[in-house]
């Protein structure tokens, strides 16, 4: 295992909204004797509603060199931040004369390109490394996992760390704790259709639905994703989506740091499952 | 039809000084972009490579009130599959700045409450250094709706049930024993002025 020590960027929906999603990350890093150190002070990453560019470098650029200050690598259990946190390095190191004017702004935004970020999913499966990972299973997670990873995990291509039309790493983690992948390529990297949901609901319920509709005539027992945004649309907004378009759906959504937890012998309370909308207590029957 | 002496030359330079606007004139109208969109797949109107070609022509006007441009998702397929990395994604980002500068000095009306939601989103990142999900929505909907009574209507409406959800599931408030308002106060970061600082030179740069 290379990896042992990391700069922890929770992100703000791990605050609230995806609570469950932060503590089971949390618990699971710990198992594995990997020590997270949350970036101090951290700001928002400014999602997909900072469109301008230079906005998302700068606020960045303080999250990264906090991190940096620590000599550790910056890791996130969110896609958007991941996104964020990786095109800000990247640009920054490519451009020294963004660079330096960043560097202007505070002192405290100086960052040098030696850490780079990471996404949760891809620490675990890459640099934590499924070897690893099998030595530390100690249950099989009998269930069937409809795998959704969305968008920033496979694109775009100067940041994804995946295959952008058949990412495997989720994939490859759900076999290791003994679940079985359902069916889902063509869903795997359909947008969520969250950056619409409050306002044009309507498209973002349609995309939710045919994620979340494709996943149980596939015969899931749940999603899996690794995204507080996904887990806000295709979880938190279910029973909103359920009501706008009379249909039933009730398909429970799962973190992959929560099943991973589960198969590491993590208890379900520790790993945040009674905060998941959609019931999941069906599911803890599956865990042996 | 289209009127060759009121097209705007210049515009594909305006969209190319944009950060995200740069590799404009690399498209070469396959379609790759707009074959691939979930949009599109929803809404047949969506047309990413109409909107580049008459970006290209210098369609100014009509580029920019297009509707269309405000239900982009940022999903990155069209950047990924883009043969020309025009990096589509961030062109039509681009575009959408320059709408929104046009709004501000009042030559043209968005259809489309979305900048109104990032707006709002940003000032709540700009006051606290995070995002404030109650604090978004409190400025959000009073604006869409155009008072504050009927944006506390449509507000309830929206999120009354998913408030209830969030609050017994102990994600906000005090069920999840991280705190009585949990989630219910904004979270602030403890460097504010850093906050004003960025936020300041971000809108410079934009000028």
């Amino acid at each position: 295992m290379s990896v042992t020590k990391l700069a922890y960027y929770p992100g703000c929906p791990s605050e609230a909204t995806a609570l469950e999603q932060h503590i089971s990350t949390e618990a699971v890093f710990e198992k594995l004797g990997v020590e997270l150190v949350e970036v101090e002070d951290w700001n928002c990453c400014g999602a997909a509603e900072a469109e301008n560019p230079m906005l998302v470098y700068a606020l960045n650029a303080r999250n990264l060199a906090i991190a940096e200050r620590a000599s550790l690598d910056i890791m996130t259990p969110c896609s958007i931040c991941y996104y964020n946190l990786a095109r800000t390095a990247k640009a920054l190191k490519e451009d020294e004369k963004l660079n330096a004017e960043i560097k202007g702004i505070d002192s405290t935004l100086e960052y040098n390109g030696t850490i780079t970020a990471k996404h949760v999913l891809d620490v675990l499966a890459n640099d934590v490394g499924l070897d690893e990972l099998k030595s530390k299973i100690v249950k099989k997670v009998n269930i069937k996992v409809a795998p959704y990873y969305g968008c920033y995990i496979s694109r775009p291509p100067g940041t994804a760390y995946d295959d952008p039309d058949d990412p495997v790493s989720m994939d490859q983690l759900i076999e290791l704790i003994g679940g079985e992948v359902v069916p889902f390529s063509q869903m795997k990297t359909l947008c969520c259709g969250g950056p619409l949901m409050m306002t044009r609901a309507d498209i973002a319920y349609d995309m939710a639905r045919k994620i979340l509709d494709t996943a149980k005539s596939a015969g899931a027992d749940c999603v899996a994703l690794a995204c507080p945004l996904c887990g806000m649309m295709l979880d938190a907004k279910q029973a909103d989506i359920e009501k706008a378009l009379n249909i039933k759906i009730e398909m429970p959504v799962i973190y992959i740091t929560q099943l991973l937890g589960l198969a590491l012998g993590i208890d379900a309370k520790k790993l945040g499952l009674e905060k998941n909308v959609v019931d999941t207590k069906e599911l803890l029957g599956k865990v042996v | 039809m289209i009127k060759t002496w009121e097209l705007d030359p210049g515009f594909k330079y305006e969209i190319m000084k944009e950060p995200g606007g740069e590799h404009l004139t690399s498209c070469y109208q396959c379609s790759t972009c707009t074959i691939g969109c979930p949009i599109t797949e929803l809404v047949p109107s969506y047309n990413p490579r109409k909107i580049i070609q008459m970006s290209l022509l210098g369609m100014r006007e009509e580029v920019l009130s297009n509707p269309d441009l405000w239900i982009c998702l940022i999903c990155q397929t069209c950047t990924a599959r883009c043969p020309q990395d025009v990096g589509i994604s961030d062109l039509l980002s681009a575009i959408r700045r320059i709408a929104e500068k046009d709004e501000e000095a009042g030559k043209l009306k968005i259809e489309s409450p979305r900048p109104l939601f990032d707006t709002a989103f940003l000032h709540t990142v700009e006051k606290y250094g995070r995002l404030y999900d109650i604090g978004l929505a409190m400025e959000y909907y009073p604006k869409r709706e155009g008072s504050f009574i009927a944006g506390q209507k449509a507000m309830m409406k929206d999120y009354k049930d998913f408030g209830m959800r969030m609050f017994f599931k102990g994600k906000m408030g005090p069920l999840g024993g991280h705190g009585l308002l949990k989630g219910v106060l904004p979270s602030k970061i403890k460097n504010k002025d850093v906050m004003k600082k960025i936020f300041k030179w971000a809108e410079e740069k934009e000028k």
